[in-house]
């Protein structure tokens, strides 16, 4: 059997699933340096353990919307669905979300000083006042030994989360903020 | 199906030997058992592949627990060339007759991609759709099974499937989120299998099916999808009996195919056994199985060890079940041993009998 092809062909496929990882930091590079900043106030989710392996688990002040925001709240929805959520920077510098909707973004265009963020609701929606909302932002990896330091300063402290957040919404962690000193910030590479 | 080609090469050796077939027709034979012999895993081979596994392993958990110290750009350079080695190297081994180490290493390599996708996450911060990062991984290495040709990672990119399949399943079992055109991808792989001549892979492709529809019924819990799968196993156990031509050109699996349909009809029995545990349809459904393994056992049981002992099993436990369900509550524990001794005894018996006759009519066949 010939088989001169098979170096070539697995040049061809290294070369292919390297450039497959290579748009997905690309992708990720590009939100760190086009995206819109903001910034969220960081609510420990489980009090008792935070810290799983090497990442704390974390929620925002966004997690939970209540129904008054939604331009149309429905009942009885389950599964996945995705919440568009549109946060404008109140006091202190915390942006809080000020208007919601399911499935498809908004039409019109997002007010200026507004960005909108894209999220996933994560059980059904019955009766409830409140939405749990996940972003994909909610876990953050730490060198190894410092997760039970952090984990005990985030109760007493207030941190915070600066996050960019591309046009179609998606967003990215950018950097960890104990209060207003700055705790982590991810390089773009 | 692991020691089939040195089965049949020694074999064709000793005829060689007794002068039964000329040696360039040994020779021919001994090589087209190499050729076609795609699937065949030896011993040596899954200890090389493991060795390889656990190579890119300690690699990946290097790179990750020095993730600090290392400058990112560095890191991400580590994981491109460790992919480049595994694939490169492979070929390499390959060409210089070493396959077992060259499907070793390409395995490597996949498995080094899958873990960049884990430290590029890790990098980044993302959390939630893990099954999505499967779903790549699994496109990636298909399409570098088909590119090397390679059966090894044919199979890891069905098991991969299977598992993106079951992790979308586990993430919310009331929701959307099993994928519903998994067949499709079934399909694919199914066709790729074919281009790497792996039967391994097919076989894994029927059992994940299996799976899939068993996942189907959990979120459902219709017996419809139930009575599909027996529908379509049996038809698949049809075909395959009085069409085997077409059945071998479409699958390649010999006599596993209709050991696979009588597996799928089992998971579609045992769902509605098990669905119907305390009513009226129990009993149908139990004589519908036990009628369906019997059927089997007398059509194609013949030829077929495999089907014949997984029948038996599937009867043995069948008996068990009825009776725990009919008149196991009566009759406390010692009668259940007592039934089960008797039970066993007959069913003993009957195997024996089943083929001793099995083994008269391939004798009376072949003479």
């Amino acid at each position: 059997m010939k088989r001169n092809w098979l170096l070539p062909a697995a040049l061809i496929v290294a070369l292919v699933q390297i450039a497959v990882l290579a748009s997905m930091i690309a992708g990720r590079t590009a939100i760190l340096r086009n995206g819109q900043d903001v910034v969220l106030e960081v609510q420990p989710v489980d009090p008792r353990d935070l810290l799983r392996g090497d990442y704390v688990t974390l929620g925002y002040n966004i997690s939970s919307l209540s129904r008054d925001i939604f331009t149309s709240p429905e009942n009885g929805i389950e599964g996945e669905h995705w919440v568009f959520v549109r946060l404008q920077e109140g006091e202190n510098g915390i942006w809080q979300p000020v208007a919601a909707r399911l499935d498809t973004p908004f039409e019109d265009e997002t007010p200026a000083g507004q960005v909108m963020i894209k999220g996933m609701m994560t059980d059904a929606w019955r009766d409830q006042e409140r939405l749990s909302v996940v972003y994909g932002i909610e876990r953050f990896y730490l060198p190894e030994g410092q997760g039970r330091q952090i984990e005990a300063d985030m109760r007493q402290r207030e941190f915070r989360m600066r996050v960019a957040v591309a046009a179609d919404g998606t967003p990215q962690i950018k950097a960890f903020l104990d209060g207003g000193t700055m705790l982590y910030e991810e390089p773009l590479y | 199906m692991a020691g089939y080609a040195t089965k049949v090469k020694r074999d064709i050796a000793r005829w060689v030997d007794e002068g039964l077939i000329e040696a360039p027709l040994g020779v021919r034979l001994s090589e087209d058992i190499e050729r076609n012999g795609g699937s065949v895993v030896s011993f040596g081979t899954v200890l090389a592949m493991m060795a390889a596994s656990l190579l890119a392993a300690a690699i990946l958990i290097f790179i990750a627990s020095n993730w600090e110290a290392i400058p990112r750009i560095a890191r991400v350079a580590m994981l491109f060339l460790a992919i480049l080695a595994g694939y490169l190297g492979g070929a390499v081994l390959k060409l210089r007759g070493q396959n077992a180490f060259g499907e070793a290493a390409w395995i490597a390599g996949a498995a080094a991609f899958g873990g960049s996708i884990s430290l590029i996450g890790q990098m980044y911060h993302l959390s939630g759709d893990e099954a999505q990062a499967v779903l790549v991984w699994t496109a990636c290495t298909g399409f570098a099974a088909i590119a090397l040709r390679s059966g090894p990672l044919t199979v890891s990119a069905v098991l991969l499937a299977a598992g993106w399949m079951i992790m979308s399943a586990a993430e919310d079992w009331s929701a959307t989120s099993l994928p519903l055109y998994y067949p499709l991808v079934a399909i694919a792989l199914w066709a790729i299998s074919f281009w790497t001549a792996s039967v391994a892979a097919r076989h894994l492709v029927l059992l994940s099916l299996f799976l899939f529809a068993l996942c189907l019924y959990v979120r459902n819990e219709s017996l419809d999808i139930a009575a599909v799968l027996a529908v379509l196993s049996a038809a698949l156990f049809a075909w395959s009996k009085w069409y085997p031509q077409a059945a071998e050109r479409l699958s390649g699996m010999g006599a596993g195919l209709t050991v696979h349909a009588l597996i799928g009809f089992l998971v579609a029995m045992s769902i509605f056994q098990w669905a119907l545990v305390e009513e009226d349809g129990f009993l149908a459904a139990s004589i519908v199985t036990m009628a369906g393994i019997v059927a089997a056992l007398i059509l194609a049981g013949r030829d077929n060890a495999v089907l014949r002992w997984t029948a038996y099993v599937a009867f043995g436990f069948q008996l068990v079940f009825v009776y725990l369900v009919t008149v196991g509550t009566m009759l406390g524990t010692a009668g259940f041993f007592l039934v089960a001794s008797i039970a066993l005894a007959v069913l003993a018996f009957l195997i024996m009998r089943v083929e001793k006759r099995f083994a008269g009519q391939s004798r009376r066949v072949a003479s």
